[in-house]
C-alpha cells in the first residue's frame, strides 16, 4: 500500500515539475507576446496620432443651410445625409427668396422626347408614366399641328391643393406644388380637380420598387414612388436646391426650355445656357399661359409655335406617341 | 405696238420666273454649305494638342456632341434632317481648325451654339479629340508672339458705378514692372450673375485709348433686397488678352423684396392660412350641429327626470 503511495508521490512531483516548467514557459511566451502586442498598439496609436495631427490646424470652408460660409476644423468634418424628418421639413418650406418660372418655346419643339426620358429616369417611372409629356396639337383642320410639352403648371392658385383632404399636396413659398407620398391616401380628388391633367396615379407597383425599398423618401424627388398614391412633376426641386436646372430643361437638345427666378427677372435656356430677361422674352414673343380663364395662374409660360425651325410633317412622331 | 407691249410683259414674266428658278436652285446649295467668315477660319489653338487634352476632349464630346453625332468613326449618328454627320469623315476633317471651332461655337439650325456652355479651351479640346481620328493631321499652333497682346503683363480690370447709377465704367490696364498701361481695343463684356447663368449687361464694348469702356444699366434691372447686383467682367477674345476676369458687387439694381407665394389666406393654403370665411362658417357649423345634439340630449334627460318624478308622485298617491 505504502509503496503505491510513494509511487504516487513520485508521480505527483513529476507532474508538479512539468507543470512548473510549463508555467515558466507560459509566462515567458506571454511576456514576449505581450510586449509584441504593446509595441504594435503603440505603433497604431502613433500612426493614429500622426493622421490626426496631419489635419490639425487645417480648416475647411463649409456653407451652412442659411447660406453662411463658416470655417470648421478639418478633423471634425463628417459626411451628412439628411433623414426623413429633415427632408420633409425642407421639402415643405421650399427655397426662400425664389419664384421659379418655366418658359416653353413651342417653335423649337420637335418631339425629341429627351425631356420625358430624363424625367422618367430621375423619378423612377415607366415609359408610359408621365410627369411631362409632349402632346400633338391640331387646333383645327386649317391650322398647322405642333408639339406641346406639358408639365405640371405649378399654379399660384392650385385647385388640386384646395381639394386635398389630407394636406398631402401643397404649395411652397418658391411656387412649386409638391405631393407627399407619405401622407397621400390615394383618393385621386386632385386628379379630378387639375384642369391640365398633370397628375398620374400609381395603379401598379412602381418600376424600381424592389431596388428603392431601403431608400429614404425624398419629398422633392418622389423616390421611392409608392403604389396607390399620386405622383406629379416636381420642377425637379432636388436639383433647384443645388442651383441646377431641372432634369427636363437640361436634357432638351432643341433649346425649348427656359427656366429661372422671377425675382431676378432672368431665365436660362437649358440647351444653350444663354440667360435672357424674362419680361423681354415674354413681351417680344407673345408669351401666354394655358387656360387663363380658370384663374389658376400657372408658373409655366408658353411662346407660340411661330417661325418654326423644322417641318412638322418631315418628322412624323412615332405611332405610339400620337396616342395620348 | 400692242403686241410689242404684250411681248415685253411676257418677257418680263419669263425673266422673273427664270430668276425665281435660279434662286430655287441656288438657295439649297447655299444652305448646304456652311461658310465660316474669312477672318475666323484661320483661328488657331494657343496650345499643342496632346493625349491629356484629347482625353478631356473625349469627355466633353461625350457630354455635348455624342447624342447627335455618335461615336467618331462608327457612323452611328442620329438620323436627322440634315444629317449631323460623323466627325471622323473627310467631310468634317477637311475643315480648318478655325472652321470647326467656329461651327461648334456658333451652331446653325438644329446644331446648338456652345458659346454659352463651353469655354474656348473646352472647344479646342473637342477639336483635338476630333483631330485624333485623322492620321494625316498636323497641328499648327498659334505663334507665341501673337498669343498675348501684353505678354508678361498682369491684366487688371476695375469696375465702378457712374455717379447717376446709369452706367458701369470699366477700366482695363496691363501692369508690368510697376508701370500701368491702358489696354486699348480689347473687346469686353459685362454680365450679371443669375441663379443659372450669366445675363449680359448691354452689348460687347471695345476699350478706348484710356482702356475704358462704359456699359449702360437698364432702369428695371433687378438686384437683391439691398439693390446689389453681382457682376462679372471678361474679355471676348480670351486667347489674345487672357482669361482675366473681375467679379464684384455693385449697388446698381432695384431693391427687390421677395414675397412668399404662400403668405396669403387661400382655399389651397394650410389650415393656419385658410380664409376667414371658411374658418368661421366651418366653426359655426360644427358648434351648431354639436349644440343641437347637446340640447336634444339635455331635453331627453329632462324628460327622464320628469318621468321619474311623476312616477314617484303617482306611487306616493297610490
Amino acid at each position: 500500500m505504502g509503496g503505491k503511495k510513494n509511487k504516487n508521490k513520485a508521480e505527483n512531483t513529476d507532474i508538479q515539475q512539468t507543470l512548473e516548467a510549463s508555467r515558466r514557459d507560459f509566462l515567458k511566451k506571454a511576456g514576449i507576446s505581450g510586449a509584441a502586442v504593446l509595441s504594435g498598439a503603440a505603433a497604431v496609436l502613433a500612426g493614429y496620432r500622426h493622421e490626426k495631427s496631419k489635419n490639425k490646424g487645417e480648416f475647411v470652408k463649409v456653407l451652412t443651410t442659411d447660406n453662411k460660409l463658416v470655417k470648421i476644423a478639418a478633423e471634425e468634418v463628417e459626411g451628412y445625409e439628411p433623414g426623413l424628418k429633415e427632408l420633409q421639413k425642407r421639402g415643405r418650406e421650399g427655397i426662400p427668396g425664389k419664384k421659379w418660372v418655366m418658359i416653353i418655346d413651342l417653335s423649337k419643339c420637335r418631339n425629341a422626347r429627351k425631356c420625358i426620358e430624363a424625367c422618367q429616369s430621375a423619378h423612377h417611372l415607366r415609359p408610359y408614366e408621365y410627369h411631362i409629356n409632349t402632346l400633338v396639337m391640331q387646333e383645327s383642320v386649317n391650322t398647322p399641328a405642333y408639339f406641346m410639352p406639358k408639365p405640371c403648371q405649378h399654379c399660384d392658385n392650385p385647385p388640386c391643393v384646395s381639394v386635398c383632404p389630407v394636406d398631402a399636396t401643397f404649395k411652397r413659398q418658391d411656387g412649386v406644388v409638391l405631393i407627399d407620398n407619405e401622407r397621400c391616401i390615394g383618393c385621386r380628388f386632385c386628379i379630378a380637380a387639375c384642369p391640365y391633367s398633370a397628375r398620374m396615379f400609381h395603379w401598379e407597383e412602381p418600376v424600381n420598387a424592389q431596388a428603392d425599398k431601403d431608400k429614404e423618401y425624398d419629398i422633392e424627388l418622389n423616390v421611392p414612388q409608392k403604389k396607390g398614391t399620386i405622383s406629379k412633376c416636381l420642377f425637379s426641386s432636388d436639383r433647384l436646391r443645388e442651383n441646377q436646372l431641372p432634369y427636363c430643361v437640361s436634357a432638351c437638345p432643341n433649346g425649348v426650355y427656359y427656366f429661372g427666378d422671377e425675382n431676378e427677372d432672368a431665365v436660362t435656356n437649358g440647351t444653350t445656357k444663354e440667360t435672357v430677361k424674362l419680361s423681354e422674352l415674354l413681351k417680344q414673343n407673345g408669351g401666354y399661359r394655358l387656360m387663363p380663364e380658370l384663374g389658376t395662374q400657372p408658373r409655366v409660360y408658353y411662346l407660340p409655335p411661330k417661325n418654326r425651325i423644322f417641318d412638322f410633317d418631315q418628322d412624323k412622331p412615332r405611332e405610339e406617341d400620337l396616342i395620348i | 405696238m400692242k403686241s410689242n407691249r404684250k411681248r415685253s410683259v411676257r418677257f418680263r414674266r419669263r425673266s422673273i420666273s427664270l430668276l425665281v428658278l435660279a434662286l430655287l436652285v441656288v438657295v439649297p446649295v447655299i444652305s448646304q454649305e456652311w461658310l465660316v467668315p474669312a477672318d475666323r477660319q484661320g483661328r488657331l489653338s494657343t496650345f499643342a494638342f496632346n493625349d491629356s487634352i484629347e482625353k478631356a476632349g473625349l469627355q466633353l464630346y461625350n457630354l455635348n456632341c455624342l447624342s447627335c453625332h455618335g461615336n467618331p468613326g462608327k457612323g452611328n449618328y442620329q438620323q436627322l434632317i440634315p444629317p449631323p454627320g460623323d466627325p471622323a469623315t473627310e467631310k468634317i476633317q477637311r475643315n480648318r481648325d478655325g472652321e470647326i471651332f467656329f461651327k461648334i461655337m456658333e451652331g446653325r439650325g438644329q446644331m446648338p451654339s456652345f458659346k454659352n456652355t463651353l469655354s474656348s479651351g473646352d472647344i479646342w479640346a473637342i477639336v483635338a479629340y476630333i483631330r485624333s481620328f485623322n492620321s494625316g493631321y498636323v497641328q499648327t499652333v498659334m505663334p507665341e508672339i501673337t498669343s498675348g497682346a501684353y505678354p508678361g503683363a498682369l491684366i487688371a480690370i476695375t469696375l465702378r458705378l457712374a455717379a447717376e447709377k446709369e452706367s458701369v465704367i470699366m477700366k482695363v490696364s496691363a501692369i508690368r514692372d510697376n508701370t500701368s498701361v491702358p489696354v486699348v481695343g480689347a473687346g469686353v463684356k459685362l454680365f450679371v450673375k443669375r441663379t443659372f447663368g450669366l445675363l449680359p449687361l448691354d452689348e460687347e464694348k471695345i476699350t478706348d485709348d484710356n482702356g475704358m469702356a462704359t456699359f449702360g444699366i437698364p432702369p428695371d434691372l433687378r438686384g437683391d433686397t439691398t439693390g446689389n447686383i453681382r457682376v462679372s467682367a471678361r474679355f471676348t477674345d480670351e486667347e489674345k488678352f487672357g482669361t482675366a476676369a473681375k467679379d464684384t458687387v455693385l449697388q446698381a439694381g432695384l431693391k427687390v423684396i421677395p414675397v412668399s407665394l404662400v403668405k396669403d389666406r387661400a382655399m389651397w393654403n394650410t389650415l393656419r392660412k385658410a380664409p376667414w370665411w371658411i374658418l368661421l362658417s366651418y366653426g359655426l357649423g360644427v358648434i351648431l350641429v354639436w349644440g343641437f345634439i347637446i340640447v336634444v340630449m339635455l331635453k331627453l334627460r329632462d324628460i327622464f327626470i320628469i318621468g321619474e318624478f311623476t312616477e314617484k308622485e303617482n306611487k306616493r298617491e297610490a
